[in-house]
């Protein structure tokens, strides 16, 4: 028996509809950039997530009152022109409007009222997902058409950081008349550069250029989309394919490949995101600094950042890193923890902590190189005299274990920390979080006192004290950044913000 | 028949009812929070109990069953809390991207594995065997995520022929009519968006598909093996009827009753299995959605998606069990 023609003719046809099908390459406008994405939106409600990619996204369709700019290393205003501390009660903040601005669509002028309704709405929107970026703010009002107040409830010298690029202003009468699904799905105007044209959740969200915006310039790209593609594989594939115009996070490992293309750079840039090793003072063996020490002591961090982040990472020697607000070099190099795995190893024996048996939890997949940094660190602090173990939980059940400081030491790390302050006080301040369990009078004492410090440079003063402090006591080690690295199209020009988010603004079509 | 058919339907209740207390009371039991994975790394313990209140996890796990129950009973599977719309909506919005693509997979793994199948089985130890036995054990063997990263690699990445992930290009193609592409795209008569949707549907469906075709090519294989030494070929063939003939038409029909068992039990199998393969090709269906829901413990949307699936084998179990009377008139469902 032999096979069938009929099956033979049936395979060529499949054959000729696969090639006809592969001839079609993805339509590609002249202007259209495709961000290769990791995050999705999840909601059309601009306060209804809380991830970078969307403060980002959704600043640039309603508009946010200012953002952090890392080549003047200040904020820089967008919807708000100006604002100011009142001197003689620091809890009164003023932010004057840019006037004439005028809305997507319908061409309504931006107010204070609707910068009011948005702060409001964050804290109360039964969707909220933001709430703790108000929850300094004790009342909001609107002064004049393009004047508003804000009071906090205590002294807050880092306030921008809460209110500037997290709060989506959005329309008040849109949503007094439709109430909030209507106007948010289906009247999402704004003022920002990029009209909002088209969100399918976990698949791709179209924005569209507003020429007409304050804030878009011509070289933008007239239609910009985020695709989600989660594998970095198909990221750096779709890049090389010209599918996608810009690939965020690209592993260390794929960043070859993207070196020797002819369409596409690999740009690294510096990231926000501090990665460190936590140690609860609450548990044995950490209870004891000297056992803290030690183990800050035993981490080779160079040798990490250059076998296995294959150098795509900034060690920290403070708490932060360089681009970061309040980064002072010459107090960070004091700040340094040497790798000294003699010393870490006398450290121990003095204490009588040799052979103090402690357990490493690490995420998986989740950072760069988590589980291969975690496993490398094992040898280090078994070399100085603990016996270390690694442990790699899913990450909700680490996540959730950590929240309410149970596990005594992990790897982790904190995200988009431009102004320093909300993300210390939270891990290192008495009450902050159980998550490391630390409490020191004398860092929440300088905490408190950066928050209560409006002169720039004494509050940097002020918070680089802080740093001192947290690393003489040692509830964590600081040990890098990672390098964000991305792919991007030589046909496109943008340099990455170190916070992950993409601005349609900052892109230029060549 | 139609006795059968009730029957059959009742006792799907009580399964239909034990799965969803199990799901509901696995996933409660897991750990992790979903208020403390949803909100932002900078939600207080406020922030966090305020969003357990608002989603009813404050309340005794059998209130939170039992309002679930009543609620699913009248058809409102409860409100997804990472992506605050409806669980039903969503599935609905995600469930014919699946289908689609289980059903283009089960389409490749019937067109490529049967005929093999029959082949291998005709001839056994012949050249057309062993090249069919490859071919099951490479897909029975291949993991379905691994063969689609080395797909994306070297058909998208190193050929450039298809594109590596989506499900179709933005802006091709009219509005959506019944959730499935290409047969939207068919109805419009829009035939370069259908050759865009099959552009983004091969891949995944060959990495999906791959799978069964091994493992119907191997099935197929015994069965015509097996079927090949009955009384009735012996007497076929001396009455002189072709090969072609005798195997097409005699032999394939007497195989078919564990081939479309194992199609049936499979296409269960590829809705599940397409959660991974969905995550790899980025494709919106059903599976990606579950995968989101259980990283970020959005038990609406986990508890939903599952029962969605359990409905789907039960109904498809129901549906092979028909069949076997058509194809078979030997089986009776009187009693």
């Amino acid at each position: 028996m032999k096979p069938n023609r009929r099956f033979i003719g049936a395979a060529l046809a499949s054959a000729s509809l696969l090639g006809a099908a592969a001839t079609l390459s993805p339509a590609s406008a002249a202007s259209t950039v495709v961000v290769g994405a990791t995050e999705t939106i999840s909601s059309h409600n601009p306060h209804g997530d809380s991830i970078s990619m969307g403060y980002g996204i959704w600043c640039e369709v309603y508009g946010c009152l200012g953002t952090y700019s890392f080549t003047k290393g200040a904020y820089v205003g967008m919807l708000a022109e100006s604002w100011s501390v009142d001197k003689a009660d620091p809890n009164i903040w003023t932010f004057k409007l840019r006037q004439g601005l005028k809305r997507h669509v319908d061409g309504k002028e931006l107010t204070s009222e609707d910068v009011v309704h948005s702060i409001t709405r964050m804290g109360t929107d039964p969707q909220t997902r933001q709430k703790q970026n108000v929850k300094h703010v004790k009342s909001v009002k609107a002064i004049d058409k393009y004047t508003v107040e804000v009071v906090t409830k205590q002294p807050t010298a880092p306030l921008l950081e809460f209110l500037f690029d997290r709060v989506m202003i959005t329309g008040k009468d849109l949503f007094d008349k439709h109430g909030p699904k209507v106007a948010d799905r289906q009247y999402p105007l704004g003022w920002g550069p990029y009209k909002l044209k088209e969100i399918v959740i976990g698949q791709r969200i179209v924005l569209e250029k507003d020429p007409a915006s304050t804030f878009a310039k011509p070289e933008n790209p007239d239609t910009l989309i985020f695709r989600i593609m989660r594998e970095p594989e198909q990221r750096v594939t779709a890049l090389l394919n010209n599918e996608i115009q810009i690939a965020q996070f690209i592993p260390p490992h794929l960043g070859p490949r993207i070196k020797s293309a002819t369409n596409a750079n690999l740009v690294p840039t510096s990231s926000v995101e501090l990665m460190f090793l936590a140690m609860s003072p609450k548990k044995k063996p950490f209870d004891n600094a000297t056992a803290r020490k030690a183990a800050c002591m035993a981490i080779n961090r160079d040798a990490i950042i250059k076998a296995i982040l294959g150098g795509q990472a900034e060690r920290l020697d403070a708490p932060i890193g360089e681009g970061q607000y309040a980064y002072n070099p010459a107090d960070a190099a004091k700040m340094k923890v040497p790798y000294d795995p003699a010393a870490a190893k006398a450290l121990l024996e003095k204490a009588g902590l040799v052979g103090a048996e402690i357990e490493l939890e690490t995420p998986v997949g989740r950072y760069v190189n988590d589980k291969q940094i975690t496993e490398s660190m094992i040898p280090m602090l078994n070399a100085v005299g603990f016996k270390a173990k690694l442990k790699t939980p899913e990450w909700p059940t680490l996540w959730a274990n950590v929240q309410k400081g149970n596990v005594p030491f992990f790897y982790m790390g904190r995200g988009g920390v431009v102004d320093p302050s909300p993300a210390f006080a939270q891990y290192f301040e008495t009450g902050g979080s159980p998550r490391i369990g630390f409490s020191s009078a004398k860092v929440d004492a300088l905490l408190q006192k950066e928050r209560a410090t409006f002169d720039p440079e004494e509050r940097k003063k002020v918070i680089n004290q802080a740093f001192a402090q947290i690393v003489e006591e040692q509830p964590a080690c600081f040990m890098w950044k990672h390098k964000l690295l991305y792919g991007i199209s030589k046909g496109v020009a943008y340099t990455p913000n170190p916070t992950g988010k993409v601005w349609g603004s900052e892109i230029a079509v060549k | 028949m139609l006795s059968y058919i009730v029957r059959r339907i009742l006792g799907t209740i009580p399964v239909i009812l034990l799965i969803s207390l199990l799901v509901f009371m696995l996933v409660q039991a897991a750990p992790g929070d979903p208020a403390d994975l949803l909100l932002s790394d900078e939600a207080t313990k406020e922030d966090i109990d305020d969003a357990r209140k608002r989603w009813g996890l404050d309340q005794p796990i059998h209130v939170q069953y039992g309002k679930f129950l009543i609620a699913a009973l009248q058809g409102d599977l409860g409100t997804s809390f990472r992506y605050t719309d409806p669980v039903v909506t969503m599935i609905v919005d995600r469930l014919p991207a699946t289908i689609e693509l289980a059903v283009v997979s089960i389409l490749i793994a019937l067109i490529v594995g049967v005929p093999l199948g029959v082949w291998a089985g005709a001839r056994p130890n012949s050249w057309i065997d062993n090249v069919g036995s490859f071919v099951g054990f490479f897909g029975i063997s291949m993991p379905n995520f691994w063969f689609g990263i080395m797909l994306i690699l070297v058909v998208s990445g190193y050929f450039n022929l298809l594109p590596s992930a989506g499900r179709s290009t933005y802006g091709v193609g009219g509005p959506p009519i019944t959730g499935f592409f290409i047969l939207d795209n068919i109805i419009h008569g829009d035939w370069n968006a259908v050759r865009d949707g099959i552009s983004y549907i091969i891949l995944p469906a060959v990495a999906l598909g791959t799978n069964m075709m091994g493992i119907l090519m191997r099935v197929t294989r015994s069965s015509v093996l097996e079927v090949m030494h009955e009384d009735f070929v012996r007497t076929a063939r001396a009455k002189g009827v072709r090969d072609t003939v005798v195997l097409w038409r005699h032999v394939v029909r007497n195989a078919l009753i564990p081939i479309i068992t194992v199609v049936g039990l499979e296409l269960g199998t590829l809705l599940s299995g397409s959660i991974i393969v969905e995550t790899v090709f980025s494709w919106p269906g059903s599976g990606s959605l579950l995968i989101s829901a259980i990283t970020s413990r959005d038990y609406p949307l986990i508890t939903g998606t599952v029962l969605t699936y359990t409905l789907a084998f039960v109904i498809i179990n129901f549906i092979i069990d028909i069949l076997y009377g058509t194809i078979d008139p030997r089986i009776r469902f009187d009693k």
